[in-house]
């Protein structure tokens, strides 16, 4: 039997009245405003012993491990109080918010954080700060021209991809087609990389075509296993130049046409051990790595200097962390030259960036 | 508010064991038969364990604050996914409807400088739209709701990412109209009336308590939600009573987005930004919520009040989880772990309940 019960409407109605009365009451409750105390305390003042630093990536990925131990050696290197990596965001900013708010209510006070949404992020910053926390943006900046977090330390990821797609453009014998694989195209961080890409393109002056930007690809090595499959099995052959702005499909490209024994031209990025090892074997053309470790040791040591009391010279101060292109001629010594950008990073806060008064 | 299930299907004859004594029917059930108390338990219990263990899951500003406004939209999600529930059909386009209702907030905030509230109105007027013309295509085509609004969601995908490429720089609206920043930081504990300030609750809440009052008197008490459950519980004994079926759907449907379109505006202000990553991981809380709360997937029963309980559930375990801080694969597994555990206790109770020849 099917029980259909169907209500006087003049009860509905009243239902209805006292909602709305219910909802007045409630929007009518606030008259003034007033000021809130920071839940996090002053956000300057402290020893560094009392520093405890939080470094926050958008979610698990191979990039962001070397975060790890950058934390633990500026544990020891200066004095901090504790330092964490979390990384269960899952590239969600509304999760990672909710992490970054448990680890604050967990006593943590300075936060490095790569931000899930480059567009959503400096709203995160701002409440950080309201709260009485040190913010610093790291391996990647918000979007526009607004950095509401103390400093941004991170690649510049426009700038990475023009290096890249010059190699690129370079090893192709500066003629041909190009294709790009790249992130998550709704990423800002994506977008710059595409406008690096094309402005590579222009400067060919026509002889180089970018023929394809295959996004979204950067989830996990299957995906972009499956594209490059793709890709290369549609037209391999009419494909010069490969560059590549995210980490899988790097790797991709790389095993991919290796094992397709195509002549094609990749540019890879990040120095993952199949990248490097197509670089010795010349099946890879370049790589451009970044500096993870530097973002991670001198983002750590920046936000205790901020909670002790120093500030930016400069605030929201936007500074590169390095790229490097890496060829077969310096493959084996590249990484003396990331450390001595990580040395030369410090140095330049505590002597440009930094005011210690 | 309506705190009982809404259903329409035949309050089924309990079979073996002998039905309840007529004395204990009338008096209706034991107030520990109520599905919703089972969960309301197993939430008090997990409140009380993760207190125990990190005192600091009860810092107003750091958990209690976000975390409310955290229920705040995936009560509304899941109020989403239950409209069209109510009839047994499925919306897998709730991300992207969320997505492009959010553009159209942005869209009216940053290009036509529209107040705060033309904004939301017009989000939840495109989240209508889109949610009737899924509803359209079900009832017209005769296809699955599954993969119509799967098919949609990946057209929605390219649609919002191209509308984000054409209007913006990039993929956000940048604008934040006057009183969005407010709304999204602010509880009524920041206003004062004289010494007497309101509780620490975000001023986004009441929105969500009006769109779970208005469902919960749809279902509950309107004509229109009696029969779109009557449809979820038996379509053609729905036409055959003279119920227009057809519309119904397009309307349950319609609601759907309307939700969806409401979801997409709460994210996008308390994120702080209208963006095309909106909404993207709406799906899983979608469904978690409701089915939770008790929500029937195969149609004709909702529980609106459930689906309250369930996203408080879902928040409970996230929070407290995170500020046990598991590493990311420990995460996953206690999340599941938490879940089946609070689920079974359910189950434990409905056992309680059945033997004792009371059916909740």
């Amino acid at each position: 039997m099917v029980v259909a019960r169907i209500s006087p409407h003049r009860r509905t109605r009243g239902v209805v009245a006292v909602v709305g009365l219910t909802c007045l009451a409630l929007t009518a409750a606030g008259c003034s405003k007033r000021a809130t105390p920071a839940a996090g305390g002053s956000a300057t003042g402290k020893t560094a012993a009392q520093v405890k630093v939080a470094l926050v990536p958008g979610g698990p990925h191979p990039y962001f491990q070397p975060w790890k131990g950058a934390g633990v050696q500026a544990k020891t290197d200066f004095g901090l109080g504790e330092t964490t990596f979390n990384e269960t965001s899952g590239w969600d900013q509304t999760k990672q918010n909710d992490v970054i708010k448990s680890l604050a209510a967990q006593g943590y006070n300075a936060f490095g954080i790569f931000g899930v949404s480059p567009d959503n992020i400096n709203s995160t910053f701002t409440d950080l700060e309201k709260q009485g926390f040190q913010v610093a943006s790291l391996a990647s900046c918000p979007a526009g021209n607004k950095n509401a977090a103390a400093f941004c330390l991170s690649t510049d990821v426009e700038s990475a991809a023009y290096k890249a797609a010059k190699a690129a453009i370079e090893a192709m014998g500066g003629k041909g087609n190009l294709v790009h694989l790249t992130g998550n195209k709704v990423d800002s961080n994506t977008q710059r990389r595409i406008v690096g890409v094309q402005k590579a393109v222009d400067e060919a002056g026509g002889k180089v075509v970018l023929v394809q930007t295959i996004t979204d690809i950067d989830v996990d090595l299957q995906s972009a296993q499956k594209a490059v499959a793709d890709l290369l099995a549609a037209r391999g052959k009419d494909v010069q130049g490969i560059v590549t702005t995210a980490y899988n499909p790097a790797v991709a490209a790389a095993a991919g046409v290796k094992q397709a024994g195509l002549s094609t031209k990749v540019v890879a990025i990040d120095d993952d051990k199949t990248i490097l090892a197509g670089i010795s074997d010349g099946s890879v053309s370049a790589t451009v790595t970044q500096n993870p470790v530097g973002q991670g040791y001198v983002g750590s040591y920046v936000l205790m200097k901020l909670s002790t009391g120093c500030t930016m010279k400069q605030p929201g101060l936007v500074v590169d962390s390095g790229s490097f292109v890496v060829t077969k001629a310096n493959v084996a010594t590249y990484d003396t030259q990331r450390q001595a950008r990580t040395t030369e990073l410090k140095k330049a806060f505590d002597t440009d960036y930094l005011s210690c008064g | 508010m309506p705190d009982t299930t809404t259903s329409t299907a035949s309050q089924a004859e309990p079979e073996a064991p002998a039905p309840a004594p007529v004395d204990q029917r009338r008096r209706g059930l034991p107030w520990w038969a109520n599905p919703r108390v089972g969960l309301v338990a197993v939430v008090v219990a997990l409140v009380a364990i993760f207190s125990g263990l990190r005192p600091s899951f009860l810092d107003v500003d750091l958990t209690l604050v976000p975390m409310q406004a955290d229920i705040t939209v995936f009560v509304v999600v899941g109020l989403a996914q239950l409209a069209v529930l109510s009839l047994g059909h499925m919306n897998l386009a709730v991300p992207r409807m969320a997505a492009l209702s959010a553009f159209a907030a942005g869209f009216t905030y940053d290009k036509l400088h529209a107040p705060l509230v033309v904004g939301l109105l017009a989000a939840l007027l495109v989240g209508t739209l889109v949610g009737a013309l899924a509803g359209g295509i079900i009832t017209w085509t005769g296809v699955n709701s599954f993969v119509v609004t799967l098919a949609l969601d990946f057209g929605l995908l390219g649609l919002v990412a191209l509308l984000y490429s054409w209007f913006t720089s990039g993929v956000a609206f940048s604008l934040h109209p006057d009183g969005m920043d407010a709304l999204r930081s602010d509880t009524f504990n920041d206003y004062c009336a004289g010494p007497i300030c309101g509780p620490p609750v975000p001023l986004v809440v009441p929105i969500a308590v009006v769109a779970l009052v208005v469902v919960g008197v749809l279902f509950r008490f309107s004509r229109l939600g009696r029969e779109i459950l009557m449809c979820g519980s038996n379509a053609r004994a729905a036409l055959l009573s003279g119920i227009p079926v057809s519309r119904r759907v397009i309307q349950a449907h319609a609601l759907s987005g309307l939700l969806c379109g409401l979801a997409g505006w709460l994210l996008a202000i308390n994120n702080g930004a209208f963006s095309a990553s909106v909404g993207e991981n709406f799906l899983l809380p979608s469904f978690l919520a409701p089915v939770l709360g008790g929500t029937l997937l195969a149609g004709g029963a909702v529980s609106v009040v459930g689906t309250l309980l369930g996203a408080i559930l879902n928040s409970v375990i996230q929070k407290g989880l995170n500020l046990l801080q598991f590493e990311v694969d420990q995460l996953q597994i206690y999340i599941g772990v938490v879940l089946l555990v609070a689920l079974s206790l359910d189950r434990v109770r409905h056992v309680l309940a059945d033997r004792r020849g009371v059916r909740p």
